[in-house]
């Protein structure tokens, strides 16, 4: 009796707790740590460089090559590897990243560290459960943990805002979200990038096969995105208003994109029937045979990347007509207000103690978790809808640095630039260039967008570089300006 | 409205107390014999189902008789209510009354009793003028707490603007103290000797010793506006003033570093000062107040907001203002507005929200309640439609005044019924067209409803840049209209 109450609780205690993995699963040699410090944006003082160090982990696929998710990889400092769970830390390089499609590939030049690790095999295609596994590292241990299938969706990945197919899995575990793999029968099914609550996304290793093949043949230039929007085709009444008779079906077009050429891109009221042979149904989705119901927008990259060129079936007044619709780059830089700024440190200029930022999401962020409840909605709004003058992009002064030719305006702050001197500033570029040139009256005029708190103020023309100079020194900034 | 960039809007709570006792002590105390407690029934709007209201709430606040047999409280003691009775001091009984004037922007009303005659023997009090800093007074009242009188006594903190939370988009002249003002004292008299020299009517979460009460100032404005039988309300001229303390921004508008003077930083289009002022105009004195490069003024020794001298005047009159512009010191006079194009903007009293029907969708205007409510059933705080709504509210009048609409008019909801059960759009959209017509006011709403002969109504929402379509069956829309209404136990598809 006691022997089975022993052998009833050791099964419990399996059942309750991670599998620890027995060292001869093979996944210990595929599956790595990673460690990476990067830069952190202080959307308040722009020339500080916190940074903060973070493990999450990546997968050997092939000689030299170990995959990842791009998260915290963009802004890095400084990237190690460490195979087995434990042990020495090997220097590591990126060798590639997309914060689109939220990949990246590593490498380390150590020989040492590639010995005893073998390639992960990708799935493809992916099944739908119901039961997966899911691997990592845990204090020097393999853990196996069982996640439950959920759905695959189109989304935009966790750092991009191009979309594309994502699973989601459930898992009664938190923490989740740095590229552990999901797995069944030997194969990788996808990388975690995020979770919220018991629900963790998860990038498919269909799509990572995909992008990666193109990578490795240098023809990826990026995601696609279709840059209209449409809403779906549900309300057969609206149908028929624009032309179409019969059951209910098709996005209907209400944001025209960048291209105005109607034979080259759909227009408002225009119904989009079919994509490259896919029929769209009457929620904006299309039978994919791998994934089952996607939304539409996934077909901008399923066969094709940036660049390629997708047939759209429309329906137009009481016309059928099929145009090629070139797929444009999802770039950070088109967007008004970018999501994210990767590449470069952040930039800012501050004259007169006045700092000027560009709008970015990731300026808005600074307000924390719940940015999107506390940033200034104004500046949000941005986000939303176009500058009145279709500006690409627009300049905020973020804060005051108070001295003697600024006095008067410390409470001057989260505003958007129109003009300095007379001139458009959409980029700190512009603002630079203004300041070469005083306004009549040996001063500078800065003048904020219409509606805004404040519209105007002036600063010393004659003083403003000496009090440049002062306030940098003052308040201990490593230069004036960064752009 | 005068308004000074910096102001803080902050979250001031309005001191009606919900719940009261019974029974008062008997014994006879002047002048608080003229201080009544005020009990209300009273019944708020669903903004975002506009035909129907929430329950009925009661709340308890403080009134004190004033000339002419008039009871004098807060505006937001007697908001919405259906039913208000008064208890005088000492006396069992229950007295109804009912609002003779509120001034919901400064939150002041005015009660007669439905029998007069019940007033008669009480003295009514009579008013003060402004307390001086560091001054004692003595808060009376009927706080939540306990049921009877209750006397605190403080001292005079400050005086300055201050929001006036029950109007929500508002700031008067308002004094600070550190007597206690409790949920209850709403309404309640402010004594220094015999003279009352305040209104108790809000409170600051969160920040220990500090009620607020109405000044004389405010009160008088008031009393002075209703004594020709209407209330116009407190003035609003339209010009935002900054301060003008930087040495190079003096220098361009031609001012040495004597401290005179503000600058005009914007004016609203079309209001009185846009009439006689424009931007970087520096205002020197307003309402014979020197003003100061701080953009405040010297009221009564304190130094305060130059708001206070656009509050002085009534609606109608003028109020001189000395100006430089371009090195040249003129006079002009600005006639005084009471201005309600931003009423929307701010909290609705006394008119329930107007809504029109049809076919299960309900339009109604769209107003700071309706986004308010809207919000509190929403879990995205910033979603692309609570943005739109946002902005169309509180930043299209500033930054585009041209395509601003008179009754700007959102899709509240729809009440499901087949005949609308395909339609995308089920709220929180401003509509912008409706069968081709550009929809300016509610009334436009139905007139493009009805002046449509074609086989359907065709909507357009406004998002940002962009329009979202949709249809609806006209036959059959006019066919399940009633049959809407009744299921859903309506009974008017308009309220205009």
């Amino acid at each position: 009796m006691n022997l089975l109450r022993l052998l009833l609780g050791i099964v419990a205690l399996g059942f309750a707790a991670a599998t620890v993995l027995p060292a001869q699963s093979g996944w210990e040699k595929s599956l790595v740590s990673i460690e990476v410090t990067s830069k952190v944006y202080d959307a308040f003082q722009p020339w500080n460089d916190p940074t903060r160090a973070v493990r999450k982990h990546g997968l050997v696929i092939g000689p030299g090559e170990v995959l990842t998710t791009a998260q915290s990889l963009p802004t890095h400092t400084l990237v190690r590897l460490q195979k087995g769970g434990r042990g020495r830390w090997y220097d590591a390089r990126v060798t590639w990243w997309d914060a689109q499609s939220n990949l990246a590939l590593l490498t380390t030049d150590v020989p040492a560290f590639w010995e005893g690790l073998q390639p992960a095999l990708l799935a493809e295609p992916i099944s739908r459960g119901p039961d997966f596994g899911l691997l990592r590292w845990r204090d020097g241990n393999l853990e196996e943990r069982r996640v439950e299938f959920g759905q695959f969706k189109v989304g935009e990945s966790v750092i991009g805002f191009a979309p594309h197919v994502q699973m989601e899995v459930s898992a009664d575990l938190s923490g989740l979200g740095w590229a552990e793999p999901i797995v069944r029968e030997g194969r990788v099914l996808g990388l975690t990038t995020h979770s919220n609550g018991r629900v963790c996304g998860v990038l498919p290793a269909t799509f990572i096969s995909r992008v990666l093949a193109a990578h490795r043949a240098g023809t990826f230039n990026g995601l696609g995105y279709f840059d209209f929007t449409w809403q779906p085709g549900g309300n057969p009444e609206l149908l028929k208003q624009l032309g179409l008779e019969g059951p209910p079906r098709g996005g209907v077009v209400n944001r025209p994109g960048h291209v105005t050429d109607p034979e080259k891109a759909p227009q408002p009221r225009d119904i989009i029937l079919a994509v490259d042979g896919f029929e769209v149904d009457s929620e904006g989705d299309y039978l994919d045979p791998d994934f089952g119901h996607l939304m539409m927008e996934n077909l901008a990259n399923r066969a094709h990347f940036a660049g390629g060129t997708v047939k759209l079936k429309l329906r137009r007044g009481r016309e059928e007509r099929t145009i090629d619709y070139v797929l444009p780059v999802a770039r950070f830089a088109d967007e008004l207000v970018p999501r994210e700024v990767f590449g470069a440190p952040p930039v800012y200029l501050m004259t007169g103690g006045l700092v000027f930022q560009p709008l970015t999401q990731p300026f808005l962020r600074g307000w924390g978790e719940e940015w999107r409840k506390y940033a200034p909605f104004r500046l949000q709004y941005y986000q939303y809808a176009d500058a009145r003058d279709r500006r690409a992009s627009l300049v905020v002064l973020t804060g005051i640095l108070p001295d003697e030719i600024n006095l008067g305006y410390e409470d001057a702050d989260l505003i958007v630039l129109d003009r300095v001197n007379g001139r458009v500033i959409a980029t700190l570029a512009d603002l630079a260039e203004a300041l070469k040139t005083a306004s009549p009256g040996g001063v500078h005029r800065f003048e904020f967008m219409p509606g805004h708190n404040l519209q105007r103020l002036f600063l010393d023309a004659a003083t403003l570089d000496e009090a440049t100079r002062r306030v940098v020194e003052h308040y201990g900034l490593p230069a004036a300006a960064r752009f | 409205m005068v308004t000074r960039r910096g102001a803080v809007w902050f979250g001031a709570l309005v001191l009606a107390w919900f719940g009261w006792g019974a029974a008062l002590r008997a014994e006879e105390v002047a002048p608080e014999q003229a201080v009544v407690q005020i009990l209300t029934y009273s019944q708020v709007p669903e903004f975002d189902s506009p035909w129907r209201f929430e329950a009925v709430q009661h709340s308890a606040g403080t009134g004190f008789v004033i000339a002419g047999g008039r009871i004098m409280t807060n505006a937001h003691v007697i908001a919405w209510a259906k039913q208000i009775l008064v208890r005088r001091y000492q006396d069992p009984r229950l007295l109804p009354a009912r609002v003779v004037f509120a001034g919901h922007d400064c939150d002041l009303a005015v009660l007669e009793l439905e029998d007069p005659a019940q007033l008669a023997g009480v003295p009514p009090l009579s008013f003060g003028e402004l307390p001086p800093v560091q001054s004692t007074v003595v808060t009376c009242g009927y706080p939540a707490g306990g049921d009877q009188m209750s006397f605190t006594r403080g001292v005079v903190s400050r005086i300055e603007v201050q929001p006036y939370a029950h109007a929500g988009n508002r700031a008067l002249l308002a004094v600070q103290t550190d007597a206690a003002i409790n949920p209850g004292n709403s309404g309640g008299p402010v004594f220094q000797g015999d003279k009352v020299i305040g209104v108790a009517f809000q409170g600051i979460p969160g920040l220990q010793n500090a009620g607020f009460f109405i000044p004389p100032e405010v009160v008088g404005h008031f009393l002075k506006d209703i004594a020709d039988g209407h209330y116009d309300g407190f003035p609003q001229v339209g010009v935002t003033l900054e301060p003008l303390q930087n040495a190079a921004y003096r220098r361009v508008l031609g001012l040495g570093d004597d401290g005179r003077g503000a600058r005009v930083d914007a004016l609203r289009a079309g209001g009185p000062a846009a009439q006689v002022l424009q931007a970087d105009d520096v205002l020197l004195e307003a309402g014979g107040y020197p003003v100061g490069s701080d953009g405040m003024i010297s009221y009564q020794g304190n130094r305060v907001a130059v708001g206070v001298a656009f509050q002085q005047p009534q609606a109608g009159e003028a109020l001189k203002l000395s100006v430089l512009r371009e090195g040249r010191t003129f006079e002009v006079e600005v006639k005084m507005e009471a201005y309600d194009g931003d009423r929307l903007a701010g909290r609705q009293y006394e008119q329930p929200p107007r809504y029109v029907i049809h076919a299960g969708l309900v339009f109604t205007p769209l107003s700071a309640d309706y986004l308010e409510s809207s919000r509190a059933r929403s879990r995205d705080f910033l979603s692309e439609p609570l943005a739109e709504l946002t902005y169309q509210l509180y930043h299209l009048a500033a930054e585009a005044p041209e395509a601003v609409r008179p009754e700007t008019v959102v899709l509240s909801g729809i009440l499901p019924h087949a005949v609308n059960a395909d339609f995308a759009v089920r709220g929180l959209a401003v509509v912008n067209r409706i069968n081709g017509v550009r929809i300016e006011r509610l009334e436009d709403v139905r007139r493009a409803l009805l002046e449509n002969k074609s086989e359907r109504h065709l909507f357009e929402f406004n998002r940002p840049d962009h329009a979202v379509l949709d249809a609806l069956d006209r036959a059959a829309a006019s066919a399940a209209h009633t049959e809407i209404l009744r299921t859903y136990g309506i009974v008017s598809d308009q309220r205009l």
